[in-house]
């Protein structure tokens, strides 16, 4: 077991970490503040080509193994958690059905363009009625002549009031449960097709995240993101995992950034003649975050070297994930309480985390149903 | 008895204070008996520059050519270090100005001595002499000693306190520096003026500086008035040095200038540490910002939390009173 | 147009710094970075290459970790890179380090070498002066401008409450400071490429320097000792109304502190 990084993974490490001081953190709390899409910044972290980092060269990608991938996650998340789910959905969720099932012209107008960063890709899962349960889905397909006609309302999607494209999950067979899903691609300008109410969120602001509505929706065959019909779940199956580790990645990220914070703060802030952090119960805080941070980390790194040798990821992915937004939920609220009153104060940075880590708990899967599927699984078919 | 060498500094005809600083230390050292002090000026000597200094030293060096007639770093290198071969002096002391740090580590290379930067402190009794320098931005002090000698020196401008000379004047004598001008690489074009004979920050007795707590650029006139009135320079955070509200050149900090004054007042100013980095060492710091709890008065001696446009303006305003302008 | 940068690994600017027991070794916080004003140095010299064409090799005297800056350089765009890492290259002053530096510069005909003003960490300023002295050629000191035509650069400098403007024949040395450039971020293709670059690295012998002339062997300067400045005494905030308050400050700056 070899727990170093390589001098490159090391030296890459370094780079998207320095690059995301320089051009992201100074924007991060107007970002926040702003909650729109910040087309300047985009354009310009975009011309670094990282968004391509997961896919091969001969696509405009990098060919990067999956633990500079989470690294690049983890890194972007601590610069602005509301930024890296733009990157994350150009990345990855956004971007995958395109890249796999797309044909030629598909790519071409979809997928090259997004990895440059020159169009907006999301994912479209959530319904009112039907957020872990995909089951429940009521966005229909149906067959219609050389394509297929789409309707339903989707909730809760990432930049899906401004998205160039998206990969819609409907059903084409309700009855058939979770065995009658699909994956449609969907264009902007598509007649039917629009951006609904955008949402006043908590936190991870820095996009327009809403509704996105698909009204008798007609998009032809090559559009169809897939195998065959119905076999939506098995295909985002394959990602889940790395799905599940990116997200556990940015909460990791997030967590050192209220970290870093909650340092420097104690090493500085005088109370009773000395910097507090000469204080033992400041202290044990520290202790308590760096263990719990130190699991997660492997914890994901580990997913990551899984990912990275073919083999089974997905309890392990779905652990590290449950396991990090929790240790980052513990360290951005310890950050609340090393801080003092100011953590209180829309001025200063911990109320920012603090906010943005609740995003943690519904992207990947709620941690309820994410422990009743490890535990079914640890426990077995009874 | 040893010899001192001193390379003293004149601008617009006048000694600067920063080599007064150090033609004083050298006097109380001439004074002792422990050193025999030589300054060299380049290029043309005013008159009451040579009468101010000739009683600090033993000898006054007037090394002039035309290839002296502006600095380069190549020419006062070249004369100081011939004068420095023709004297055998133990140590070589420059102000640390922009001009001294700039062109004495190459009389260092050219003497095959060798240079410690930046001094704040020298403790002369000792033996071998050791040398206080910051590092880290000076959170660290180094002391440091020479293992051999000739040696070169730059001081930190407000180093020294500037004592009184002696009686005895010492003499004068012109060299020419034999440098072919043609030989020079370096040529200055043209020099352009910022304004009113701004004081170079790194040698300002008093600094007024301000930081985003000023909310404008137009607010800076605050800050202009008191420096007017007292005589001091004006300084920037990088903050606002980065929104163009004021010259890099003002910038104190981690990528701007590292100053020392007697006095330095931080309006507006947080404290971060890329900034207090830059002006820690300063003797006494009044601090004026409207958040109590700003990072500032750490490293601050006097503080007040208030608005500087109410609080400022009082003072210059109480200071105009007190010194009769 | 041969282009030489001369850069530095320095601690980050708020690493953590303790002082051993009897003031003798520094443990410093093991965070490092590439020195700020090397990063203009080498922004310049790729905006040199840009316009006139040429290389950029970026050079570097330091410990392994050091080859960090010099990926840094060829992320950015450099076209080669060397490091003195040889253990008896450390711990030397200005003079020692400017000598294997200057002889490793040397190594190929160049025309401009550019480095920072100074680093941060020993805050000398001293080898860009003095590797330029060590070759023989000019120097321009903390510039914030450079062109370059006909061999012959004009450099603009800050100088003392105004700035001058010089005529500098090249070969020649130039130190930046900040306001010269904003130094561009590596774009992902330049990471990967730096990323797999095999850093050649050089001993004092191929440099032509003895023992004796290197690191610390060679230094002229000792390090005694190092301490920590005299914390200043807590704040004493002045109480008051805004007008109140500045009528004490004054009194407290003029009879108490005697600064006017």
């Amino acid at each position: 077991m070899d727990f170093a990084l390589t001098e490159e993974q090391e030296f890459f490490k370094k780079m998207i970490a320095e690059t995301v001081d320089k051009m992201i953190v100074p924007r991060a709390a107007e970002i926040d503040e702003k909650d729109e899409f910040p087309h300047e910044l985009w354009h310009q972290f975009a011309s670094l080509g990282y968004l391509g980092i997961r896919y091969p060269e001969s696509v405009g990608g990098m060919n990067a193994d999956k633990t500079m991938c989470l690294t690049f996650y983890e890194e972007v998340a601590r610069g602005s958690t509301g930024f890296s789910t733009i990157v994350n959905q150009n990345c990855l969720m956004g971007t995958h059905f395109v890249y796999k099932f797309g044909n030629e012209a598909i790519r071409e107008r979809c997928f090259g363009p997004a990895i440059r960063g020159e169009k907006v890709a999301t994912i479209c899962f959530t319904e009112d009625q039907s957020g872990s349960d995909l089951g429940a889905t009521r966005t229909r397909a149906v067959k219609d002549g050389d394509g297929w006609r789409i309707n339903g309302t989707k909730q809760w999607i990432t930049n899906g009031p401004i998205c160039d494209f998206c990969t819609v999950l409907a059903t084409t067979d309700p009855s058939k449960g979770l065995k009658g899903l699909s994956f449609f691609l969907v264009e902007k300008g598509t007649p039917g097709f629009s951006g609904g109410q955008t949402l006043d969120k908590l936190g991870a602001r820095g996009t327009a995240t809403g509704e996105v509505v698909l009204d008798n929706v007609w998009v032809p065959d090559e559009n169809f993101l897939g195998t065959e019909p119905g076999q939506g779940l098995v295909e985002v199956g394959e990602i889940l995992g790395e799905v599940r580790l990116m997200v556990g990645a940015s909460a990791l990220g997030l967590a050192r950034a209220a970290y870093t914070e909650a340092l420097e703060f104690s090493r500085k802030r005088i109370a009773f003649g000395k910097p507090i952090g000469s204080f033992q119960l400041i202290r044990e805080k520290f202790a308590n975050m760096d263990m719990e941070m130190n699991a997660a980390r492997l914890m994901l790194y580990y997913g990551a070297w899984l990912l990275e040798k073919g083999m089974d990821v997905t309890t392990a992915a779905a652990e590290a994930k449950v396991y990090a937004t929790e240790v980052c939920l513990k360290v951005v609220d310890e950050l609340t309480r090393i801080y003092g009153a100011n953590a209180f104060a829309h001025e200063y940075a911990p109320q920012r985390y603090f906010r943005d880590a609740r995003l943690f708990l519904y992207g990947g899967g709620t941690h309820e149903v994410l422990r009743d599927f490890i535990g079914r699984k640890l426990i077995g078919r009874l | 008895m040893e010899n001192l060498l001193l390379f003293i500094e004149t601008k617009d005809k006048e000694l600067k204070k920063a080599s007064l600083e150090l033609l004083g230390e050298a006097a109380r050292l001439r004074a002792a008996g422990t050193y025999k002090v030589h300054g060299v000026i380049m290029g043309g000597v005013p008159e009451d520059v040579k009468k101010k200094v000739l009683p600090y030293v033993d000898v006054l060096a007037n090394i002039t050519g035309p290839a002296l007639d502006r600095y380069t770093p190549e020419g006062f290198a070249s004369a100081l270090a011939g004068y420095a071969k023709e004297i055998a002096p133990k140590l070589i002391l420059a102000s640390a100005t922009q001009t001294g740090r700039d062109f004495l580590p190459r009389v260092a290379v050219l003497l095959g001595s060798g240079i410690a930067s930046d001094v704040t402190g020298i403790r002369w009794s000792e033996d071998p002499v050791k040398f206080v320098r910051p590092i880290y931005g000076g959170k660290v002090l180094s002391e440091v000693s020479f293992t051999g000698y000739p040696a070169v020196v730059t001081v930190r401008p407000n180093t020294f306190a500037g004592e009184e000379p002696g009686a005895e004047e010492g003499e004068y004598l012109e060299r020419q520096a034999g440098i072919d001008p043609g030989q020079l690489r370096t040529k200055v074009l043209r020099r352009e003026e910022s304004g009113q004979g701004k004081v170079d920050l790194i040698e300002a007795d008093i600094i007024v500086s301000g930081g985003r707590g000023l909310k404008s650029a137009e607010n800076f006139k605050v800050l202009e008035d008191l420096a007017g009135t007292i005589g001091a320079a004006v300084g920037a955070a990088r903050s606002v040095v980065d929104a163009k509200w004021r010259d890099q050149e003002d910038q104190v900090g981690k990528s701007g200038k590292t100053v020392s004054p007697k006095l330095y007042v931080a309006v507006g100013i947080s404290g971060a540490i890329h900034h207090t980095m830059g002006m820690d060492t300063s003797k006494v710091v009044l601090a004026v910002n409207t958040d109590p709890n700003a990072m500032i008065f750490s490293y601050a001696d006097y503080g007040i939390v208030g608005d500087f446009a109410q609080v400022v303006p009082a003072m210059t305003e109480e200071f105009r009173k007190r010194l009769g302008r | 147009m041969n282009i030489v940068v001369l850069a530095k690994q320095v601690p980050d600017a708020e690493a953590h710094i303790d002082i051993g027991e009897d003031g003798k070794g520094l443990t410093v916080e093991q965070k490092f970075t590439a020195n700020v004003f090397d990063e203009f140095a080498m922004e310049e010299a790729l905006r040199l290459k840009e316009k006139h064409g040429g290389k950029v090799k970026i050079i570097t005297l330091g410990t392994g970790k050091a080859t960090e800056v010099l990926r840094t350089g060829i992320a950015m765009g450099a076209d080669e890179a060397l490091l003195l890492e040889d253990g008896a290259f450390l711990n030397g002053d200005g003079y020692a380090t400017a000598l294997a530096l200057s002889r490793a510069a040397a190594k190929e005909p160049f025309d401009v070498i550019l480095c920072g003003r100074q680093a941060i960490d020993d805050d000398r300023g001293e080898v860009g002066p003095m590797v330029a002295q060590f070759l023989g050629i000019p120097h321009g000191g903390g510039i914030i401008k450079l062109d370059i035509a006909d061999g012959t650069a004009t450099v603009e400098c800050p100088a003392e409450g105004g700035k001058e403007v010089l005529e500098v024949k090249l070969p020649a040395l130039f130190t930046a400071q900040k306001g010269l450039n904003e130094p561009r971020v590596p774009p992902i293709m330049g990471v990967m490429k730096a990323m797999k670059a095999a850093i050649p690295r050089v001993a004092p012998a191929e440099l032509g320097i003895s023992p004796e002339e290197a690191g610390a062997a060679g230094s002229k300067v000792r390090t005694e000792k190092y301490f920590h400045p005299k914390k200043k005494a807590a704040v004493q905030m002045i109480q008051g109304e805004p007008q109140e308050a500045a009528v004490e400050a004054v009194r407290i700056l003029m009879d108490v502190e005697r600064i006017l």
